[in-house]
């Protein structure tokens, strides 16, 4: 238990390197997910507004989730080499699935009498999407975003393999810190999750729609969750 | 100080290879080298990549279970376990291997308590899911045939649940399966992750590509394997 | 909370189950070829040779040995191993344990009996000695007073030295006229690249900085290994190479000069429990010393570029050396 406790006083004296360590993990996690969003959001969105592409949606979560995150770390550096841009290459080839998956099974699923309402309602295609479909699935959506936000922060750990930098720099080097400083990161990584999931599960109240609360979405906190569940839709 | 031996310079054997082989041009995938590296590396790797998964997915469902089974009776009970699980299920699994090595040491004790730790959030959720969906109006007729409360668990409400737990355990083998490989970077030297690692620092592209090949093939059987065993538990539910 | 089950309910039918079928016939079909793969290749070593008939470690405790996390170290340890077990002892091979800072914690702590070393390294990351010997002899003399003053002795160290140096495309070196190390101080700013535990060596950034004067470096930790990918793509100008890599032969890479003697003297030597060494008796340090007389600068060579260029395992290209040599 004596490297635990050194672990806690390793934080106090080198509160610097840990803290430089976890901006750089920061900017590496934020532009892997940055990339993610763009590219899946938009896609999911529009395929489950269309009602079309299950087999991708559904295809993404399965392949997603059995991709192991080292086994693609291994191949980007194969294939793409070591530093930060191939590094969040990976980051985002292993995102981009969650929240695509997300996007599509939350519009596809928004109840279709609700839809054709709206329609009835003289409402067209882009408005339904807009007004109808996106805010009532809205709490999915996010759910998605969160778990891909935790498993990247977590997954940029295991990047500094690939030269990425971030706190995986320390958990790598414990020729230099020494266990109590390894554990230490690994201690500050697992705070840094947790963190980054309480915070997001508090902005995902604040932006779910009031009627909305209590509701689906919120069950995506852990994982991949809602991939089966676009599995039946197929 | 050197003995008669040191005198003789050593007999440097060929060890065969050669500038202009597959491996040295590193070409996408060198079958000669898979096949003859097959039994003594990735045909150990993955069974103990098997055992790794197996152990932690049936450790979590009994784990699992119990905890389901109490909280389906004392309803309070879920959300701390709930918490309590998904808590275990945020902490990032290279973190929780390293912060268990001081603990466990370099076994596969540790490597499975983190897996059986990412499994009981999955598992625990869809039982209790599993459970509550048994109708009301049946498990009032089976009050009503006298069935005790045991039997009515073992008859009636489990045998209901399980495409949900099913669909749990798919989840949770999947995702062990992956994070499985994640325990050799601490250094447990088990299963497929080793010959990724292996692989990484020199990019030799057949041993990281067959590993990873071998990992999410070995996910997508247990995935399909799963499922059939459903089918077969379950006859009732076939839809076709 | 929401308590949907993950997974739901399953109501594919038709195309998937059918994929389900194909899966478990691929399962069964992987499996039928697992079963009929091949063996352990070399496993039991023990008796098969005449040379080494006699069998003086025959009941004699077993000894736990190291090696820390590159290839050289791995061959090593099959080498020392499969020579011991040859003579009967019996050996518990714990490999790529991690840098000489992580194994030396498990040796200290009785984690492992032994397992090979540098002396250089002995010298400054484990001593921190800051006084550089001033040949491999004196090295290894001091190297072995350290590790008796603290209950370890060094056994006789080998031909072949494998020290860390710095290297760099010959192009790189060419265009900025860089001959040695302390060259690298012409450069507005260089990228170096190098196995983590550099950062902190003196036998790394620390001592570069104090005997060259090179605090222009931009470092980037990289696993041991990878620093030949980065040199070839361009990410590091420069690299923490070991002069024995089989990677340097055939003139791809310059490897430049340490005048100044930061890298040290090299020669490898088992580091051994004293009381392990009295445990086993006189023919445990005789089997491994045989075997170090053998490791040249040529043969360590070869046998790393066996496993890092055409990727055999340490552990046969180990025992061809041993057998080529009568050593088992």
């Amino acid at each position: 238990m004596g490297d635990f406790a050194d672990a806690f006083e390793f934080m106090g004296s080198h509160l610097g390197l840990l803290v430089s360590k976890t901006g750089d993990h920061l900017v590496l996690s934020g532009a892997a997910v940055g990339v993610s969003l763009l590219i899946a959001l938009p896609l999911g969105v529009w395929l489950g507004h269309l009602h079309r592409g299950s087999f991708l949606a559904v295809g993404a979560s399965n392949i997603g989730r059995a991709l192991p995150s080292l086994a693609v770390i291994a191949v980007g550096i194969g294939l793409l080499g070591i530093g930060f841009g191939n590094s969040m290459l990976v980051l985002v080839v292993l995102a981009v699935p969650i929240v695509l998956t997300n996007a599509y099974a939350a519009v596809d699923g928004v109840d279709r009498d609700v839809v054709e309402a709206a329609r009835g309602m003289g409402m067209g295609p882009l408005q339904v999407l807009a007004r109808v479909e996106l805010p009532l699935a809205i709490p999915l959506i996010f759910a998605g975003v969160r778990t891909a936000v935790v498993y990247v922060i977590a997954t940029a750990t295991l990047a500094a393999i690939a030269g990425g930098g971030g706190l995986g720099d320390i958990i790598y080097n414990q020729a230099s810190y020494g266990l109590p400083g390894v554990l230490a990161a690994a201690f500050w990584v697992a705070g840094l999750a947790l963190l980054a999931e309480l915070l997001l599960a508090a902005l995902q109240r604040a932006v779910t729609p009031r009627g909305l609360r209590g509701a689906p979405g919120a069950a995506a906190a852990v994982g991949p969750s809602e991939g089966p569940r676009a599995e039946a839709v197929a | 100080m050197t003995g008669a031996l040191a005198q003789s310079a050593p007999v440097i054997p060929d060890f065969g290879g050669g500038s202009d082989s597959c491996v040295r041009r590193n070409e996408t995938f060198c079958w000669d080298w898979f096949s003859s590296h097959w039994g003594s590396t990735f045909q150990p790797a993955l069974l103990q990549h098997i055992a790794l998964t197996a152990i932690a997915v049936g450790v979590g469902l009994a784990i699992a279970l119990a905890a389901a089974l109490v909280a389906y009776r004392r309803v309070w009970l879920e959300r701390p376990f709930t918490l309590l699980s998904a808590l275990l299920y945020t902490i990032p699994s290279l973190a929780l291997f390293q912060l268990l090595v001081p603990i466990t040491g370099l076994t596969r004790l540790t490597a499975e308590i983190a897996l059986v730790s990412y499994t009981l959030l999955i598992l625990f959720r869809n039982i209790v899911t599993g459970l509550r969906e048994v109708p009301d109006e049946v498990r009032e007729a089976a009050r009503g045939m006298g069935l005790t409360p045991l039997q009515m668990l073992w008859r009636v409400e489990l045998p209901i649940a399980v495409p949900a737990i099913v669909a749990g355990l798919r989840i949770a083998t999947v995702t062990v399966i992956s994070l499985a490989t994640v325990a050799a970077i601490v250094g447990v030297n088990e299963g497929l992750g080793v010959p990724i690692l292996n692989a990484i620092p020199t990019t030799f592209n057949t041993e990281f590509i067959a590993a990873a090949v071998l990992t999410i093939g070995l996910a997508l059987v247990a995935d399909g394997l799963l499922l059939a065993a459903q089918r077969i538990l379950t006859p009732w539910a076939r839809r076709a | 909370m929401d308590k949907r089950p993950e997974g739901g309910h399953d109501m594919r039918i038709g195309p998937m189950r059918a994929a389900a079928v194909a899966l478990c016939a691929l399962a069964l079909s992987l499996g039928v070829a697992a079963c009929g793969g091949g063996g352990d290749d070399n496993g039991g070593g023990a008796s098969t040779t005449g040379a080494a008939a006699d069998q003086p470690g025959k009941g004699k405790p077993t000894v736990v040995m190291g090696s820390k996390n590159f290839t050289e170290q791995f061959i090593l340890g099959e080498l020392y191993k499969q020579a011991l077990e040859a003579r009967g002892f019996t050996v518990e091979l714990k490999s790529n344990i991690g840098a000489s800072e992580v194994v030396d914690r498990a040796l200290t702590s009785g984690k492992i009996d032994m397992y090979p070393e540098y002396t250089g390294v002995i010298l400054s990351e484990l001593a921190h000695q800051t006084s550089r010997p001033r040949d491999a002899d004196a090295a290894y003399a001091a190297a072995k007073r350290f590790e008796e003053s603290r209950g370890f002795t060094l056994l006789d160290k080998t031909p072949f030295f494998d020290t860390d140096a710095l290297a760099t495309k010959p192009d790189f070196a060419a265009r900025n006229g860089l001959e040695q190390v302390g060259d690298l101080g012409k450069l507005s700013s260089v990228k170096l690249g190098a196995p983590p535990e550099f950062r902190t060596r003196f036998q790394g950034i620390v001592g570069l900085r104090k005997e060259y004067g090179l605090d222009n470096i931009d470092f980037t930790p990289l696993a041991i290994g990878l620093q030949y990918k980065a040199l070839d793509s361009g990410r590091v100008d420069v690299a923490n190479v070991f002069t024995t890599d089989g990677q340097l032969q055939g003139g791809r890479y310059t490897v430049l000069a340490d005048p100044k003697n930061v890298f040290g003297f090299q020669n490898v030597a088992p580091v051994v429990s004293r009381k392990v060494l009295a445990e086993q008796g006189p023919a445990f340090a005789e089997t491994l010393n045989a075997v170090s007389a053998k490791l040249t600068t040529e043969a360590m060579r070869r046998m790393n570029a066996a496993v890092d260029l055409d990727k055999q395992d340490p552990k046969a290209v180990a025992s061809r050396f041993l057998s080529a040599n009568g050593l088992k």
